[in-house]
């Protein structure tokens, strides 16, 4: 019998946290998620990845009186200062006011969730426990036809050391109609104490509105987390999100994007980079709600050492949604006998003008490619990190926000050599 | 529930007095299902104690069992008890002993589909075993086969004549407790085809089975084991017809394959189980387990398969590719017009060294069809240099219906190299008005189109089939353009 | 045998044909030329039946039959074939099989028996050699994988074996290198005769060196600006398009 995530723990910690304007919220939360629970490996979206882990991390924590601990400036700066972003940061769980004050004079508005009247989703099961358990969050907005200059970070920083720590994030972002505007999202922990953390990001792009958007994931190796990002987008609105896993123990990503409005399209791509017994899933799910619409994706992982990556992508062009094009790609490089890689690419097409594609290679690296290498002298180590690099770069290069790509690319490169060494403990 | 399984008698009138109707005279068992009636079923073909046991142990199975849901088809709940799962041609004695005594109008339909049983059994050489409502009507070319050594009656036969191949090979690809249609099949199935082909044999002709429900509410539960022993060839083909009736019947096979070292086994089957009417109306359920265990190293086991019936299948033949070297295919060709409903894909399980795959599916989707490709490809990590390439593409024709595919990758061998590709489009009105400019009719570039999206897989059928499997095709999408 | 009066029609709600009129007479071969977006190849499709186009108004006589009442396969049985410049790929439909499935829809509709696959393929050989042909052609999928080239000469080859009434060839030329240029000309010179007729849609001169048009016409914004006789091409191909398009608009 695997644990269960126990309720009254959980209404216990609800009840403790501060009366704000969340508390209504959560409690109806509190109520579905009593009655969902968790979902389980017979749940054909959570096949691939069993939360058991992070159910047990989530009741030693509540357990154990479910604490927040204070996250150090230092490890704040260690990652604001690597990116040139406008930073708001939530330290583990907590939305850090001075980062707000920051964008006192900015055309960004931003309000403490518990201060704003946003309904918060709540649909899928992390997403309830998300809410049951929030302090607080950020309501961003871009009034309409701003083009936002420079990029607005999202740090969500969490620390662990002597107990086992749990936070829940959340962010809603809306693009008012016409406006613009650039994103840097990225997950940072320290501690060896067990963590798990459980973000989600609301974004809404009114007609005509434009987002890039970089997702960067980090943590520390023995940290959990879970992650999902709901995106509606208008008419003639854009897209653009790149992601990027390279650190953490057993990570499920979400993203999930309806295009709504005629003529809205997206572009996304991620890069997941696993060793050690790192458990890696992303899930991606583009609804055509009308036509015309695109959405086009190319993920690429490699699993080194034990670990295992999952890759679920889902295109669902709906009834009348004609004009649709859905297309999607998926590579991975499997290094090692005790990895594994899962990949599902699933299309539902329930219209007839459209056009949808996919596909997914799973192979070791290129021996020829490798033998080449080695006769122009490099040894095959340094054969192997070049072409690895070069499998990865595909994500690196096809990322928007030109501005932080070199800084990612050098993350990535250490990423990948990490791996080839198997991860020096 | 004590029974006394010699007792057959005393259950049927137990029953009656429970209300079901029973007609001694009859060759159906009243609806429903008990152990009474899988004891009367393995009574009725006088088999030996070790099936009826395996019999019972699957039915007890079953009963615990819940109707799978995770397809993506949609369907009025079975009522199992309304169900007959025994129904043989008029009486024992009456049984043909030839095609010529074979009820004209069977041929007559037959001929309808295009299928001149008596001309193909003679110019073709091929040899039939047509199941006509779960008991074999005609066998022919026994003579020659036996020469051969090749063993191909029906499955009761064969479980007569050769218990200790049947024990042994029966449920050793399937297993009894696989899934829950399965393990239906396996409490109560009917008849069936047994192939068996000796070591170094190849089987000197096509072997050719025709299913074909007719009863009104019978299930059919068909069984059917080929064996194919080291350095042996063989090639079989199914074809499966239904006339129309209103109700939904229930139609769940087995089919279990064994490829011992170097063997052969090539599995062709063109499906036209009557779909119910344009409205949805009718139609078989065709949940059909079929799965081929390549035993042996260098063995080869290839599905091809033609679906243009039923109102709904649910069916992934598959391939255990356990010896080295082994080799699994599956090429596939699924239609879906009007109200129905296929779910069908394959499964390539790669276990020994150097074992490929390689599958290629066409699904056409017209009307208020539904038609999903589900797969699964699973490399286990001592599968060292597995491969496998799959191409699965789906063409829609009209705005009503659906195009979904979920395939399943699931790899722990470094060494692997797997390649998935899909596709999903309509016929393009740039294709369509080049072959009317050449003068040929909407109708028939449609089809020409349609062939030719189909062509990778209709060549890996034998001749006299593709052709078939071609006018097949064209009927099936009669009226879903214009 | 084909006449054209103030044809109008347009794509996308866009017009392209503005008040176009042609007499085309059995035995002639016309060239049509002009710069690019002139409204060449809308012309084509729209003598084809192609019904992405939408004709507003204006007439298209064959042999003195409305044409605009057919259908393309219509058409095509009558005698009208179209040259495709962008010629479309067919995967897995053999290219043999459409080609006697198309004479044989024309022998139909013209009160001839239809002929077996052993007569056909051995017409469609000797097409094949006058045109310097690889008989594998006739194997392959329906363009499937043809270069630009093949998929060209695969027009002319389908052109030689439905030896056609009217047939327009839209930039039949473009993208060939000299010999199949050649190849190309000797299949559309092999077919003029008292009967038949045969419009060129083309942008350079290059292929009137090898086909010798009775007539050239100049299409600018959607109708014929000018007329001539052969002579027309090369003062074209010196004075360039602009020239015209001033004149017409003087």
């Amino acid at each position: 019998m695997k644990p269960l995530l126990s309720i009254d723990a959980v209404r216990t910690a609800v009840q403790q946290l501060p009366d704000n304007g969340l508390a209504a919220a959560r409690l109806a939360a509190l109520t579905r998620l009593d009655a969902d629970g968790l979902p389980t490996a017979t749940h054909e979206d959570w096949k691939y990845t069993d939360l058991t882990r992070i159910v047990d991390v989530s009741n030693r924590w509540l357990a154990a009186g479910a604490t927040t601990m204070p996250v150090a400036d230092a490890a704040v700066a260690a990652i604001t200062d690597q990116f040139a972003a406008s930073w708001l940061v939530i330290r583990n769980g907590m939305v850090d006011a001075r980062s707000i004050a920051k964008f006192a004079q900015s055309d960004v508005r931003i309000d403490l969730l518990s201060a704003s009247d946003k309904a918060l989703e709540c649909d899928a099961p992390l997403s309830g426990l998300n809410v049951a358990l929030l302090q607080d969050g950020l309501a961003i907005r871009i009034p309409a036809n701003i083009e936002h200059a420079g990029t607005v970070g999202l740090l969500f920083i969490d620390h662990a050391a002597a107990d086992v720590g749990v936070s829940q994030a959340r962010i809603v972002i809306e693009l008012e109609g016409g406006s613009a505007a650039d994103f840097i999202e990225y997950h940072s922990s320290t501690g060896d104490a067990a963590h798990y953390a459980n973000t989600v990001i609301e974004l809404r792009l009114a007609d005509g509105a434009r987002c890039n958007y970089v997702r960067v994931q980090d943590r520390q190796a023995g940290h959990d987390q879970t992650g999902r990002l709901t995106a509606t987008l208008g008419a003639d609105s854009r897209l653009q999100h790149a992601a990027f896993d390279l650190g953490g123990n057993l990570v499920r990503n979400d993203l999930d994007i309806k295009l709504v409005g005629r003529g809205s399209a997206t572009s996304f791509s991620g890069l997941y980079l696993a060793g050690r017994e790192q458990h890696v899933d992303n899930h991606t799910r583009v609804d055509h709600l009308v036509g015309p619409t695109h959405s086009e994706q190319e993920y690429r992982g490699i699993a080194a050492d034990a670990a295992r990556c999952v890759w679920n992508g889902k295109a669902v062009v709906h009834r009348g949604a004609d004009g649709t094009n859905a297309r999607q790609a998926n590579h991975n490089l499997l290094l090692s006998a005790a990895a594994e890689i899962d990949a599902k690419p699933e299309l539902e097409i329930y219209a007839d003008d459209v056009k949808a594609s996919h596909g997914t290679t799973i192979g070791e690296l290129d021996q020829g490619a490798l033998f080449y290498l080695r006769t122009r002298g490099l040894d095959e180590a340094a054969a192997r990190c070049l072409l690895m690099r070069a499998f990865a770069e595909k994500i690196v290069v096809r990322s928007p926000l030109p501005a932080i790509r070199q800084t990612i690319s050098e993350k990535v490169a250490e990423r990948v050599a990490a791996l080839i060494v198997g991860d020096a403990k | 529930m004590a029974t006394d399984p010699d007792n057959i008698e005393n259950l049927v009138n137990r029953r009656y007095r429970h209300g079901f109707v029973t007609d001694i005279e009859s060759d159906s068992l009243p609806p429903g299902l008990d152990e009474g009636v899988v004891r009367a079923i393995s009574a009725r073909k006088n088999e030996p104690e070790f099936m009826l046991e395996w019999r019972l142990r699957a039915y007890r199975h079953w009963r615990k069992l819940k109707e799978p849901t995770w397809a993506h088809v949609h369907y009025p709940a079975i009522d199992y008890d309304a169900i007959s799962y025994f129904s043989a041609p008029k009486s024992d004695a009456d049984r043909p002993k030839s095609l010529d005594e074979v009820d004209p109008k069977l041929l007559e339909t037959y001929d309808k589909l295009g299928i001149p049983l008596h001309e193909r059994a003679r110019l073709a050489g091929v040899a039939v075993d047509a199941v006509f409502d779960s008991v074999s009507v005609a066998t022919t070319f026994k003579a020659k086969l036996a020469e051969a050594g090749v063993i191909f009656c029906p499955f009761s036969e064969a479980v007569q004549k050769h218990p200790e191949l049947v024990q042994k090979y029966l449920g050793s690809v399937v297993p009894q407790r696989d899934n829950f249609f399965a393990t239906l099949n396996s409490a109560v199935f009917s008849d069936g085809s047994f192939v068996y082909i000796p070591k170094g044999v190849r089987c000197p002709m096509e072997l050719s089975t025709y299913f074909r429900i007719n009863a009104a509410n019978t299930g059919q539960f068909e069984r059917t084991l080929i064996i194919a022993d080291e350095d042996s060839h063989v090639s079989y083909l199914e074809g499966c017809t239904a006339p129309m009736r209103d109700e939904n019947q229930l139609h769940a096979a087995v089919v279990e394959l064994v490829a011992l070292k170097n063997a052969r086994i090539k599995y062709s089957t063109v499906q036209n189980w009557y779909p119910g009417d344009e409205n949805g109306v009718g139609g078989i359920y065709n949940f059909v387990t079929k799965r081929g265990d390549c035993r042996g190293a260098n063995s080869k086991i290839s599905w091809t398969q033609v679906e243009t019936g039923s109102a709904i299948t649910w069916k992934y033949p598959s391939c255990i590719l356990r010896g080295d070297n082994s080799v699994g295919e599956f090429y596939s060709v699924a239609v879906a017009n009007n109200y129905q409903q296929a779910d069908t894909g394959t499964k390539m399980i790669h276990i020994g060294r150097n074992t490929s795959s390689t599958i290629v599916s066409k699904g056409i989707s017209a009307g208020h069809a539904q038609n999903a490709y589900r797969g699964l490809v699973r490399v286990m990590p001592q599968a060292a240099g597995a491969r496998n390439h799959t191409q699965c593409d789906s063409l829609l024709i009209g705005k009503d219906c659906g195009a979904h595919t979920f395939p399943y990758m699931e790899i722990k061998n470094p060494s692997a190299r797997i390649e998935h590709e899909a596709t999903t489009s309509k016929i393009s009105a740039d294709q369509l008005f080049y072959c009317r400019q050449r003068g040929i009719a909407e109708e028939d570039a449609v089809n020409m189109i349609v062939n030719g999206f189909c062509k990778e897989v209709f060549k890996e059928l034998p001749m006299e089939f593709a052709v078939e499997a071609q006018n097949l095709l064209n009927v099936s999408l009669e009226g879903a353009v214009g | 045998m084909l006449e054209i009066k103030n044809l109008n029609a347009s794509i996308g709600g866009s017009e392209i044909l503005r008040g176009l009129s042609l007499c085309v007479r059995a035995g002639e071969v016309h060239a049509i030329m002009g710069p690019n977006g002139s409204g060449k190849s809308t012309l084509a499709q729209v003598v084809a039946g192609n019904d992405a186009y939408v004709v507003n108004s204006g007439s298209l006589l064959f042999d003195g039959q409305d044409l605009l009442a057919l259908e393309p396969e219509e058409r095509a049985r009558r005698g009208i074939f179209l040259g495709f410049q962008y010629p479309v790929e067919i995967p897995g439909v053999n290219n043999a099989y459409l080609l006697k499935a198309a004479f044989n829809a024309r022998r139909k509709h013209a009160g001839l028996s239809e002929i077996d696959a052993f007569e056909f393929l051995k017409l469609a050989k000797e097409k094949m050699a006058m045109l310097d042909m690889d008989p594998k052609f006739l194997n392959r999928g329906v363009n499937e994988g043809f270069s630009g080239g093949e998929k060209k000469r695969n027009e002319i080859l389908q052109m030689a074996i439905l030896e056609p009434r009217l047939a327009v060839l839209d930039e039949t030329d473009s993208g060939l290198d000299i010999d199949a240029l050649r190849a190309v000309a000797n299949g559309v010179n092999a077919l003029r005769g008292p009967d038949r007729a045969i419009i060129l849609v083309t942008h350079y001169q290059r292929l009137l060196d090898y086909i010798e048009p009775d007539f050239v016409h100049v299409l600018s914004d959607g109708r014929i600006v000018r007329s001539g006789d052969k002579s027309l091409a090369p003062e074209l191909e010196e004075k360039g398009y602009d020239w015209l398009r001033e004149a017409a608009n003087a």
